[in-house]
């Protein structure tokens, strides 16, 4: 219906345009004017998702695509691509979503608000720059771009320990990203040198095309690098280490932004640029990417249960979700390596679900993030055992606490349940070829650690007698902004509950112009 | 790129036009004293000789584009490269120029010989990018050298600047003793001192202990200038001791004159005499390679213990100069529109950071890291600059540091233009990576100080405009080269491949 429309405007480069100017509209916005930031950033980043939302309708996502030639010397060239398909249409909706929504939610900031919403927009552009680019060069700067705002955000709003956070934060993923661009380097060059007279192009394309004249050593190690990169990211055990204190010293806004999206970026890179440009390394990884996921997931959970701070257990959960999306990839590859005869479209399933886990996990923990930023900021406190009977005080804050619990946990009806089902289902089918299907055990222990953390301690929170060891009487529910927020997420997180075809149609358009390595 | 008609330059101004630049330059030199002497209005000088700087440089954007070639009397040469570094050396002059006037560091000196020497100073690394002779180039990096001992000593009441000073002159004279040294040995070898003939003497000699002797003294000798380690040990207390006007002259202008030299003499020389003589040109070049891995390594380890600003971006800028040299060791067209390139950022960004120290320093508010706490609330603005110049020269995307940094760092795995892939130098470029990281570090002290940690002062910063003017002048160069490069990077390897022989 909109393919007219969109063909004629540069769509993708006003997703980027937008929260920039909007970024540098709030920025300037001190003093008296501070307080009108929020609308601003709420204008902006509501006109993105309008836009995102747009582009759903587009029959013919791969018509998406815009490219501007950026530097073209004698022997590299670089290019300002952006490219759509399923994959970056999922993330840029998660995205432009998750911004709106937590401009929406962070109404009531009033520590330099302006800044506030500076840095959220900023991070929008970074986070948008990423899905969208198709160029190496474009990427590692979107994806740095990423990085300094979270910083500031974390170092300016955070908790009392938030310098340490922060510089954690951006030590780990800095060095990592330049672990990463090694690895980039490596790629496009080698790209250019197995075909000779062919200049360093740094389109994905371009290295996608000589991917298959890749030695099989070279392929291994630089598939090392760039998971390394990714994997630091996404955070795998054991490099999850700034995860837990980033989140917990990070303000909601920036937590919901960093869970919800950022770490989708390191699961993004493996399937876009990994995958692509290195399948035989790739599929030499595939045992090593097992043990980090099944590690990731068991060690996640088990982490959740000794936590007593609320934020801190639901931070853990992420470890343990993105574990199922690496497990996911994992299965994919495995499946690919051990099948006797390996069929694509069985093939697809692990790489299919680990995208739907991506997308429900942003939308769960979004909800998660905003229930504990609440926690925290309304009742002083987010130690569990402090709290105890708030639903009788606070029942709306109760709905949506158990509604993101019981989504996150699994259950079916909620869009958490087809993420682990799928990848649970593919890894299945992975195990069985490998001949080691008692493997699959883990993945029940993680299902069922998940339900007893999670059902413990929301009994600890909700139910049973009410707490006298903090003051209740001057607490509110959840303001109208917080409750607009929160409600949007949980009635998202049903409606792909009940229908998740409307994602997996997406994902479908795009695992099936996908290469699975090896197949 | 761009075509303009500048067939009236070499109309009117003749057989010099291909100095004039420089002439225009020195003229504003000797008029200097007089001016002051007549006018005896600080500002009306330093106006004066800006006012000589962008008439100098007008004519020498207008030479650039118009693509013009010349040579006065086969001394001095103008071509793509040396109009482009005399582009360099009037920027750097500019800045320092501009932030002198009101800088309170340099209010009490001899106001019209300040400004005489620093154009003096200019002019004789224009001298130096346009000489095609040793001899010239000794002369006109003596022209330099002299001027900043003076720039260093004068300010006469601190003990700190009279201390650099001393340091600098003895360095400086021990390093001229050696290049001349150096130089009499390859005249006695070769029997010339235009480097083009010693490059063909060389191609048909092969390595002997005098020719050893001699590149051995002159490397070291122009290392002093650049600051290579081992003989950087001179910048941090020359930077820290003289006025940052000064120190921004030093570590962004007299630097680059060093790498112009090392580029004019060694680049061209062993470019030219590398398929007759494969096995001297490799020897050099892992001189010059480990020369750029120590360098960096040593200015940048160093550089996180220093709690001095200052001090801190002297280290920075020795570690700057190990990335530069990568291109003497990769010794190709790409390494050196990279370094070129490299060259230019580096104007902006370090110029950038030393303009804000400037102006904090003329401020009140001091130098070393404790005094920057707090800073942002304080002055946005200033702060805003040098988190951006600093982020530059870590390296980080999309600023021009990250950009030269790409542009050199490649060279390193494809060495020429339209070359393939070479894994020889893949080493060096792991090393500078893992430096930009170290590198990281301590330039991110400098942001946490300003924009984490909370001061004991509240009071906003004033300060003069002039120094605004300078650091966003700075930062816009810093952004534009690190965004749309494609424009100025045709320059660069214009530049480079006017050099190659």
């Amino acid at each position: 219906m909109f393919d007219e429309i969109f063909a004629e405007i540069p769509i993708l480069i006003l997703l980027l345009v937008i929260p920039l100017v909007g970024a540098v509209a709030t920025l300037f916005m001190g003093g008296e004017r501070q307080k009108y930031a929020k609308y601003v950033a709420g204008a902006f980043s509501g006109v993105t998702l309008v836009l995102a939302i747009l582009l759903m309708f587009v029959d013919n996502t791969a018509l998406l695509s815009e490219n501007y030639l950026w530097i073209d010397a004698a022997n590299i060239r670089i290019s300002f691509i952006l490219e759509m398909d399923g994959l970056s249409l999922l993330m840029v909706l998660l995205t432009a979503l998750l911004v709106f929504l937590v401009v929406v939610f962070s109404a009531s900031e009033s520590d330099r608000p302006n800044y506030f919403h500076t840095l959220i927009m900023a991070m929008e552009l970074g986070l948008m720059g990423v899905y969208l680019s198709a160029d190496y060069f474009l990427f590692y700067i979107m994806w740095e771009v990423t990085l300094i705002p979270m910083y500031f955000m974390i170092s300016w709003y955070g908790g009392p320990r938030r310098h340490y956070a922060a510089i954690k934060f951006f030590i780990y993923t800095h060095i990592a990203s330049l672990v990463m661009l090694i690895g980039i380097f490596a790629v496009v060059f080698e790209a250019a040198a197995v075909n000779p007279g062919v200049i360093a192009d740094f389109s994905f394309a371009a290295v996608n095309a000589a991917s298959g004249s890749f030695g099989e050593v070279f392929q291994v190690l630089v598939f090392g690098l760039l998971f390394f990169g990714f994997a630091v990211k996404m955070p795998a055990v054991p490099f999850h280490t700034w995860l837990p204190d980033a989140h917990v010293e990070a303000p909601t806004g920036g937590s919901v932004l960093l869970a919800g999206v950022m770490l989708k970026m390191g699961s993004y890179g493996i399937i876009r640029v990994a995958l692509n440009a290195l399948p035989d390394g790739a599929i030499w990884w595939a045992e090593i990417i097992l043990v980090v996921a099944l590690i990731s997931i068991v060690y996640g959970a088990y982490a959740c249960i000794a936590q007593t701070d609320l934020k801190k257990m639901v931070a853990y959960s992420s470890i343990n979700h993105m574990g199922m999306v690496m497990l996911g990839i994992a299965a994919s590859l495995l499946y690919v390596k051990y099948a006797a005869s390996p069929d694509a479209s069985i093939a697809q399933i692990g790489i299919m679900f680990a995208v739907f886990q991506m997308f429900a996990h942003g939308l769960v923990t979004a909800v998660l993030f905003m229930v504990c930023g609440y926690t925290g900021h309304a009742l002083g406190t987010r130690e569990i055992p402090l709290l105890g009977g708030l639903a009788g005080k606070l029942p709306a804050y109760a709905t949506f606490m158990m509604i993101g619990f019981m989504a996150s946990l699994g259950l079916p009806g909620l869009v958490g349940f087809w993420g682990e089902f799928g990848v649970i289902f593919s890894f299945y089918v992975a195990a069985e070829a490998m001949g080691m299907i008692w493997l699959i055990v883990f993945c029940l222990l993680s299902i069922m650690l998940n339900a007893g953390f999670y059902i413990w301690a929301m009994q600890r929170t909700l139910f049973g007698r009410e707490t006298t060891k903090i003051d209740l009487s001057h607490v509110h529910d959840v303001s109208k902004a917080e409750g607009f927020a929160l409600a949007v997420l949980c009635v998202i997180i049903a409606l792909f509950g009940i229908w998740p075809d409307f994602a997996l149609g997406y994902i479908e358009t795009f695992v099936a112009n996908f290469a699975i390595p090896g197949v | 790129m761009v075509d303009i008609d500048i067939s009236w330059i070499a109309d009117t101004f003749g057989s010099i036009t291909p100095v004039l630049p420089m002439v225009l330059v020195i003229i504003g030199a000797l008029l200097m004293p007089g001016i002051h002497l007549l006018l005896k209005r600080k500002n009306v000088t330093c106006a004066v000789s800006l006012a000589f700087v962008v008439v100098a440089a007008v004519f020498n954007v207008l030479l650039l584009l118009g693509h013009y070639t010349g040579t006065y009397y086969g001394l001095f040469t103008y071509d793509a490269f040396s109009g482009l570094m005399i582009l360099l050396f009037q920027a750097v002059a500019f800045i320092a120029i501009l932030i002198a006037g009101p800088s309170s560091e340099t209010t009490r000196l001899h106001v019209g010989a300040f400004y005489s020497l620093m154009l003096i100073a200019t002019a004789g690394m224009s001298f130096v990018a346009t000489a095609s002779d040793l001899l010239l180039i000794f002369v006109g990096v003596e022209m330099v050298s002299i001027p900043s001992y003076a720039m260093v000593a004068m300010k006469k009441k601190d003990p700190r600047a009279s201390e650099a000073a001393v340091k600098y002159i003895i360095i400086g004279g021990l390093s001229s003793g050696l290049t001349i040294y150096g130089i009499s040995m390859l005249f006695g070898l070769t029997g010339t001192t235009n480097i083009a003939d010693i490059a063909a003497a060389l191609a048909t000699q092969g390595y002997t202990a005098g020719l050893v002797i001699a590149l051995a003294t002159m490397i070291a000798g122009y290392g002093f200038k650049i600051a290579a380690a081992p003989f950087h040990m001179w910048a941090p207390d020359v930077y820290e001791g003289a006025a940052t006007p000064v120190s921004l002259f030093l570590a962004t202008g007299s630097k680059k004159m060093g790498l112009v030299v090392y580029v004019k003499v060694f680049f061209v020389m062993f470019v030219t005499i590398q398929a007759a003589q494969p096995f001297m040109t490799e020897s050099i070049q892992y001189v010059f390679a480990i020369l750029a891995a120590i360098t960096m390594t040593v200015g940048n380890i160093l550089a996180i213990v220093q709690g001095n600003v200052k001090r801190m971006l002297a280290y920075s800028s020795i570690a700057q100069a190990g990335y530069m040299l990568m291109a003497l060791a990769i010794l190709s067209d790409w390494a050196l529109t990279g370094a070129i390139y490299y060259m230019f950022a580096h104007v902006f960004m370090k110029g950038g950071a030393f303009v804000v120290v400037a102006a904090l320093i003329t401020a009140g508010v001091g130098e070393t890291l404790k005094d920057y706490r707090g800073l942002a609330k304080r002055a946005p603005l200033l702060s805003a600059i040098m988190l951006l110049c600093v982020f530059s020269l870590a390296g980080i995307p999309p600023l021009a540091g990250f950009t030269a940094k790409f542009f050199l760092f490649s060279s390193a795995i494809i060495p020429g233009l339209g070359e393939p892939v070479s894994s020889q130098w893949i080493w060096l470029a792991f090393v500078a990576i893992l430096n930009s990281a170290i590198s990281l570090y301590y330039y991110a002290k400098i942001v946490k100080a300003m924009y984490i940690e909370k001061g004991e002062s509240e009071e906003k910063v004033k300060v003069p405009v002039a120094f605004t003017v300078a650091a966003v002048l700075c930062v816009l160069g810093v952004i534009a080269l690190g965004v749309y490069p494609e424009p100025f990077l045709y320059y660069c390897s214009q530049a480079a491949l006017a050099i190659m022989p």
